[in-house]
């Protein structure tokens, strides 16, 4: 364990004491990726963690690196800024459907045709667990919460496919019973120059009784290689009704927002002292 | 004869070119050595609907357009009737019409010309404009080569034949002010042309100011009348390094500009009334997480979509309480274009110094109007960054969990960007410790808390206000765009005898109680202000036991001031406030 290690270790990934609920599928989200960036050889401060808010949404808390706490909803936007802020950065953003899906699915939609060089983690417990057990945007169908007494009238969120229709340049699912795997996918994830997506399936102990553990080792089905199209990533999704677990569809091809840009950022260059009068002066002619 | 001042006006129908008309005259009379104000009238579509463009051309500097005009340009059926009332004793209406009519009606002269006709003789339909502006130039004397100059310039890129048909037209207003309008020719007052002079709008300074500051990234959503500054800093950032970025919404906006501002850019988001709205929850996470973030507010119209094009003060209320939880928070309004440079650059500062939000408010009229400017002065604002941690004193510290919110007498935390190796910190919304990890526990809480209710305390700005007579017994305040009728107004009154001073506030919050303690208390206060409640008046109402007397001229129909209406109404204030007085004693 030290301060600006140049090999880290999963020590130097340690945060604070960590308050999930015992057995909660997030322990294997959180595993996985202090692992992959130890196997990348990233140190802590060169990773920017963003989350929003919800149990998923305090890995910045349990996981040491730079880290951004924010709203509900909003990490996106925010990681986005954060690496226009930071180029060089590693981004990584993790949150929950709720957070992700629902209150950011705007922000959500217009990240990924953004496609910006961050990964994004969804872990995906189809519930609203912070705030104790409500619907999420990827509950089943008849769910049954303290919001949908009589049972959830709204399909599920296909994320994976929605991710790949809008032109995701990465699209993956996890499943938090197999960190080993996990791992593999977010170490491509990172590796990615581009938007990846990873929704994990992470069951919630607490309020979701449907989609547990069991349910996905039972039903999950594996794909080893990504598609070659999106159309066929996509039928494969819909076909599994989205229990599919491995790297659906990467587009290396198309650039990432940065380099999209053509010129190089330098945005956290800033002279401090006076103004540069003669770029004032130049600049003033517009005016006269 | 000799004006004392030029007020021109030109109307017509939206898209028939209303707006570049009164710019050319504007910069044209700005280059020959005027200090030109003006205000452009429009409404919330591209075509069709009444413009209008007012321009005033005077020999000392003023910050209002005037309430009166000697020349006004018709080429529609409403611009007439719906500026009769603005018109001098002997003006000069000119209107597109049939055929050509010299006539004297009550008050003014009306002379109708076949505009188009003319101008389609002189081989291009589109001169009509440039006939009217030859007119203009006849009436007033000035030499045609000002507009030869103008047109060379705007259209070089067209070709000489352009060139040449425009000065033909513009030609062709001179002699037609000859022929028909001989009797009405004046002289405008003398002046000086000086080369320290600049002619911009409220919007292009605060982008310029922020330009020059450093600002290094704006995200924003386009909203009128706030989009001009993201557009001009969208074709200047990039040469530096820097990006503006048009995201998905408001909350985009602001929650970019927070994460790049958290990773070390200079950031900034610009919006109006509704647009803010849509940020507050992220003003509180600038305000909890004290991360650096400059928001501008080009007011218009409210409540809710109000009237986009229309100008106000009505969200001052808002940008003071914007936003559930304490936290501080800094509110600059500069009064005028000039001021817009320093404040833009100013908030940028204050922002990263303080590590909080600043709002930086304008309205409409400020913002999309122009003024001619001092140029500006490149050492009157430095740029500061405030307490940003280096790699050697992080090192220095030896912390694994850099305390990102140390607790300091003066309220900030060093801040670190990310990449420094020594210095691995948490930045949270939700209330921490001093590593910035949760900690909902009381000590932490109120430590945090104070720490950061601290930071503001004291803060004065460059120029908090603009005092003028301070001694005087009645005080007019303002913000914005309003200071201009206000000075105007308090003018005429001392000239007729009237013992009144103006205060034009800048620093909105946290409010310099103390300077304006001495200033205001005691004293006949009167706000002039752009909205129905008299917000203004309440903020003040809220820090200082401003004399009970005291009240708001309010003016709420999206339209700018006239000074003439602030004299009238301070007037009767001034009467009801002695016969308070008498009744009392
Ligand atoms: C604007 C706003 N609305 C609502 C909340 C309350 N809230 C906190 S977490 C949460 C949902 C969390 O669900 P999810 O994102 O799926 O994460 P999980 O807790 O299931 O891991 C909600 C609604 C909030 N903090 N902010």
């Amino acid at each position: 364990m030290s301060i600006a290690p140049s090999a880290p270790t999963l020590k130097d990934y340690r945060g604070d004491v960590n308050t999930w609920c015992p057995g909660c599928g997030h322990f294997g989200v959180l595993a996985a990726l202090q692992r992959a960036l130890v196997n990348l050889k990233i140190p802590p401060h060169e990773v920017i963690n963003v989350s929003g808010i919800g149990c998923s949404s305090k890995v910045p808390e349990y996981m040491r690196s730079y880290g951004f706490h924010s709203l509900h909803g909003r990490a996106l936007p925010i990681a986005q800024g954060a690496k226009m802020g930071a180029k060089d950065l590693h981004v990584i953003v993790t949150g929950g459907d709720g957070d992700g899906y629902g209150i950011g699915g705007n922000h959500f939609l217009h990240a990924v045709r953004r496609n910006m060089d961050i990964t994004y983690v969804v872990m995906d417990n189809g519930v609203y667990s912070l705030t104790k057990g409500q619907t999420s945007p990827t509950s089943p169908l008849g769910f049954v919460t303290r919001t949908t007494v009589y049972g959830n009238k709204e399909r599920p969120l296909d994320a994976l496919s929605v991710a790949i229709a809008a032109g995701g340049t990465f699209v993956a699912q996890g499943f938090s019973g197999d960190v080993k795997r996990l791992t593999e996918i977010l170490e491509r994830a990172i590796q990615h120059k581009g938007f990846a997506l990873v929704n994990v399936l992470s069951p919630c102990v607490t309020y979701n009784k449907v989609l547990t553990y069991d349910y996905y080792k039972e039903h999950l089905v594996t794909v080893e290689e990504p598609f070659p199209t999106r159309e066929e990533a996509i039928r494969f999704v819909k076909e599994h009704r989205g229990l599919v677990h491995g790297i659906l569809y990467v587009d290396p091809e198309t650039p990432d927002y940065q380099t999209a840009l053509g010129y190089e950022l330098r945005t956290r260059e800033i002279p401090e002292g006076p103004m540069d009068e003669a770029l004032l002066r130049e600049l003033e002619e517009e005016f006269r | 004869m000799e004006l004392a001042a030029l007020e021109w006006k030109v109307g017509g129908q939206q898209g028939e070119g209303i707006d570049s008309t009164g710019e050319i005259l504007a910069r044209t009379l700005f280059r020959y050595g005027y200090y030109v104000t003006t205000y452009r009238q429009f409404e919330s579509r591209i075509k069709g609907g009444h413009t209008d463009f007012k321009v005033r051309a005077t020999p000392t500097p003023t910050h209002f357009h005037g309430d009166k005009v000697d020349i006004l340009v018709g080429f529609d059926d409403e611009t007439l009737p719906v500026h009769r009332s603005e018109l001098k004793p002997g003006a000069v209406v000119i209107l597109e019409g049939d055929g050509t009519k010299v006539t004297e009606e009550d008050g003014y002269t009306l002379a109708v010309f076949p505009l188009k006709a003319i101008a389609t003789e002189l081989g291009n339909p589109l001169a009509k404009n440039m006939i009217a502006l030859g007119i203009t130039g006849g009436l007033i004397s000035l030499p045609r080569e000002a507009f030869y100059h103008f047109i060379e310039e705007q259209f070089k890129r067209k070709g000489a034949d352009v060139i040449s048909s425009n000065k033909r037209a513009v030609d062709r207003g001179y002699e037609i002010a000859q022929e028909h309008l001989a009797h009405k020719v004046k002289t405008l007052p003398a002046r000086e042309i000086d080369p320290n002079r600049l002619y911009l709008s409220g919007n292009e300074a605060i982008a310029f100011g922020a330009y020059m500051a450093g600002l290094t990234f704006l995200s924003a959503y386009p909203i009128t009348p706030a989009s001009e500054i993201m557009e001009w800093l969208a074709a200047k950032l990039p040469k530096r390094g820097g990006a503006v970025m048009q995201v998905e919404d408001e909350i985009a906006g602001i929650t970019f500009a927070i994460g790049a501002s958290f990773a070390g850019a200079r950031a900034m988001t610009t919006s109006s009334g509704p647009g803010i709205a849509l940020k507050t929850e992220a003003i509180a996470l600038a305000g909890e997480s004290e991360t650096p973030v400059v928001v501008v507010d080009v007011q218009r119209a409210g409540p809710s979509t109000g009237m986009p094009t229309r100008h106000e003060q009505g969200d001052l209320n808002h940008l003071l309480h914007a936003a559930h939880g304490d936290f501080p928070r800094i509110v600059l309004y500069p009064s005028s274009v000039e001021d817009a440079f320093y404040l833009a650059a100013e908030a940028l500062n204050l922002a990263e110094i303080y590590q909080t939000v600043v709002f930086l408010v304008s309205d409409l009229g400020l913002g999309m109007n122009k003024q001619t400017t001092p140029r500006f002065d490149p050492r009157r604002v430095e740029i500061r960054r405030g307490k940003i941690v280096s790699e050697e004193e992080a090192k220095a510290l030896g912390e694994f969990f850099f305390k990102r919110y140390r607790l300091t007498e003066d309220g900030i935390s060093p801040r670190p960007l990310p990449g420094n190796p020594y210095a691995v910190a948490l930045t949270s919304s939700n209330e921490h410790r001093e590593d910035g990890h949760i900690d909902e526990t009381i000590e932490a809480r109120n430590a945090q808390m104070e720490k950061r209710m601290r930071k503001l305390t004291g803060l004065r700005i460059q120029n908090p206000f603009y005092v003028d007579h301070p001694d005087a017994a009645t005080l007019l305040v303002a913000v914005g765009s309003a200071r201009g009728p206000v000075e105007e107004a308090a003018a005429a009154l001392r000239e007729e005898g009237y013992d009144v001073g103006t205060l034009f506030l800048q620093q909105l919050a946290p409010l310099p109680v103390e300077e304006l303690r001495t200033l205001l208390v005691g004293r006949h206060v009167i706000t002039v202000e752009h909205n129905y409640t008299g917000q203004l008046l309440g903020w003040l109402r809220r820090h200082l036991p401003i004399h009970e007397h005291s009240t708001a001229i309010t003016q709420y129909d999206g339209r700018p001031f006239f000074a003439e209406r602030i004299v009238r109404e301070a007037k009767e204030r001034i009467a009801d406030e002695h016969r308070a007085e008498r009744a009392h004693a």
